[in-house]
Formats: C-alpha cells, sequence, structure tokens
C-alpha cells in the first residue's frame, strides 16, 4: 500500500517562491495518485486569504493552484485554527474549502500519516 | 533500513552540512539510501561552481565525492534549478545559457523522483533552514 | 505513529519550536541543532517552556551544535550522527521544520 504523505506548508505565499515549491510537491504527488494531506500551518494560512492580487507585486496566482489540488487528488486540506486566530483570519473567509483544527486535533493529524514534510 | 534523504538548503548552509554528515553515518551504520533530492535552495549544494576559500569545508566537493564514491542516486529538481541558475551541459543550450555547474554525478529530474524515493524508502528525512 | 521533530531555527524570532510543541504528540521526540541549540541556554525562556513541557528523555540536541555554542545543558540527550540515525529510525518518521 503506498505511504501517505502530509505536506505542512508555513510559508506567507509572495516571500519568494516557497509556497509555491510546496504546493508543487503535493501536486506532483496527486499526478501519480499517492495518498496526501496538506495542512496550513503558521504564516502558511496567509494562502487562503481571500481577495489576494499577487499580479501588484508581479507574482502568479497561487490560488488557482490551491484549487487544483482536489483535482490532482488531494482532498484532505487543513488549517491550524491558532494560525488563522492569531492572524485574524476568519475560517468561513478562506478561499479554500479547509478543515480546521484545533492543536490536539493537530498532532492527531500528523500522527496518522507515514511522513510530515513541513517547509 | 533504507533511507530517502531530501536537502533542502545550499552548501553554505549548515543543514547541507549536517544532511551529508547524517547520509556519512546511515552508510556507515549498515544502511542504505535509496536516492538524494535536492530541492529549493538545496539545488545549490549540487552547484559545481561554488569556490570554498581553502580553509573552510567545502560542503558541495563533499558531497560530490561522496555520491561518486557511493554511486549514489542523486537527483536534483529540475524546476528548482532552473529557476537558481543550476544547469547541466543539455538545459544550458536549451535555454542558450553560458554556464554549466551541474556536471556528473547529478542527475536533473522532477519531483516525481522525491515521491517515489519517499514511498520506497523506510524513512525519509529531510535537512534545510538554518 | 510517532514522530521525530527536527528544528534547528533559533527560538528567538522564530515560531517554529513553539508551533512544534503546540502540535507535539505525547510519545514524539524533539531533536535540536544548529542554532535551535539556543533554545537550552540557561535561565533562557525558551529553556524555561521547554522544561514546562517535560519532554525529559524524549528531548534530544546534536552535540557538535551544543559544543560549538558553549552550551552545556543537563536538560537534554546529546546525540552524535550515528545516534541521529538511530533516533530517525526508533520514531516512526521525522519531521524536519525546515
Amino acid at each position: 500500500m503506498a505511504k501517505s504523505l502530509l505536506i505542512i506548508s508555513r510559508q506567507a505565499p509572495w516571500a519568494g517562491p516557497s509556497a509555491r515549491e510546496a504546493l508543487d510537491i503535493a501536486l506532483a504527488g496527486g499526478a501519480f495518485d499517492l495518498p496526501l494531506g496538506m495542512l496550513f500551518l503558521d504564516d502558511g494560512v496567509f494562502q487562503l486569504a481571500p481577495g489576494q492580487q499577487p499580479g501588484q507585486v508581479q507574482q502568479k496566482n497561487l490560488a488557482a493552484n490551491l484549487q487544483a489540488l482536489p483535482m490532482f487528488g488531494v482532498e484532505e486540506l487543513f488549517a491550524a485554527g491558532s494560525s488563522l486566530q492569531e492572524r485574524g483570519l476568519p475560517a468561513d473567509s478562506l478561499s479554500l474549502p479547509v478543515k480546521v483544527l484545533d492543536d490536539a486535533a493537530l498532532a492527531a493529524l500528523i500522527e496518522r500519516f507515514d511522513q510530515v514534510v513541513t517547509l | 533500513m533504507k533511507f530517502a534523504i531530501a536537502v533542502f538548503s545550499p552548501g553554505h548552509a549548515p543543514s547541507s552540512r549536517r544532511a551529508l554528515l547524517f547520509a556519512q553515518a546511515a552508510l556507515a551504520g549498515g544502511h542504505e539510501i535509496v536516492r538524494l533530492f535536492f530541492y529549493q535552495d538545496g539545488v545549490h549544494s549540487a552547484s559545481g561552481n561554488i569556490v570554498t576559500p581553502q580553509d573552510e569545508f567545502d560542503v558541495p566537493a563533499h558531497w560530490r565525492a561522496f555520491v561518486t564514491e557511493h554511486a549514489l542516486d542523486a537527483v536534483v529538481c529540475i524546476a528548482a534549478a532552473l529557476r537558481r541558475g543550476v544547469l547541466n551541459e543539455e538545459e544550458a543550450a536549451r535555454y542558450q545559457r553560458n554556464a554549466v555547474n551541474l556536471p556528473a554525478p547529478w542527475d536533473l529530474s522532477g519531483l516525481g523522483q522525491l515521491h517515489e524515493a519517499a514511498q520506497t524508502a523506510d524513512r525519509l528525512v529531510c535537512f534545510g533552514g538554518d | 505513529m510517532s514522530t521525530l521533530h527536527v528544528i534547528s531555527h533559533s527560538p528567538f524570532g522564530d515560531n517554529r519550536l513553539s508551533s512544534c510543541l503546540c502540535l507535539l504528540g505525547p510519545n514524539d521526540g524533539l531533536l535540536l541543532c544548529g542554532d535551535a541549540v539556543y533554545a537550552l541556554q540557561p535561565g533562557s525562556e525558551p529553556l524555561k517552556t521547554l522544561q514546562a513541557h517535560n519532554l525529559e528523555q524524549r528531548l534530544f540536541a546534536l552535540a557538535e551544535d551544543l559544543q560549538a555554542r558553549a552550551i552545556n545543558s543537563d536538560a537534554v540527550n546529546a546525540v552524535d550522527y550515528p545516534a541521529f540515525v538511530a533516533l530517525s529510525l526508533h520514531y516512526d518518521k521525522v519531521n524536519s521544520w525546515l
């Protein structure tokens, strides 16, 4: 049976290629039909903020790639509730349908996956 | 046991050296490395154009020697490498760039190689940051 | 499944350690290396936080990084590279906070 991989994305979206490159790991794995999950943690939750205009800083919109995740078979999408709360992002305003988890649920989530990459 | 080791930092970062020493210890302990994968700024750890002062530990040179000596499968992510100007002969010709800084023993390939290695290995261990 | 969390950033001005402590499971281990060993600086706030989590036998640090930074701590299990490899196999997976 294929090993499951949880990708924890902690980077804000427009500070360099890091957030996109984390997403690329998920999209590449999804293309191989691997069991993948993605968790947005710390500044990574800013990737989910609505109404962003990255064209203003001449960056490609990450939202299109994020929305492609379910189409690539990455359906397990999570965000850390404490990270959202700390950053004033209401859970019901996010640009992607994610499951919001408290800290105890985060520990259980990490425990459930075979492998974890945090970037 | 089988390890997949992924490096996310350039040769001048302490974590690239740490990855190297971990990989050496894994082999010395009788374990197998199914693949080394260099991603994000880790592609610079594979660059052949790094000039390290003579009295300093040359991490990229040690990576090259380690991969060669043990004939390891060492893959540099092609998308991350192109973005950062780490090119082999073929890519330099394709994009008409003057410098080639990724000679053998490295392979340029895609992220699928990271997933394949992670699937094959007992442990995926990543190194990056400071 | 247990996880060995690996952190290499200084806890001062970076939230990796505090985030990690929030989601650390009861069977998880924590290995500090690089500048993350500054969390073991005697008298520091991060050390107090670590001690409050009672990690004891689950808290490790890379010996070379402790020595390089002149940090003497009896609050931690110092490990060399062979022991780092063994730890990565003792736990079911390794989560490096890149």
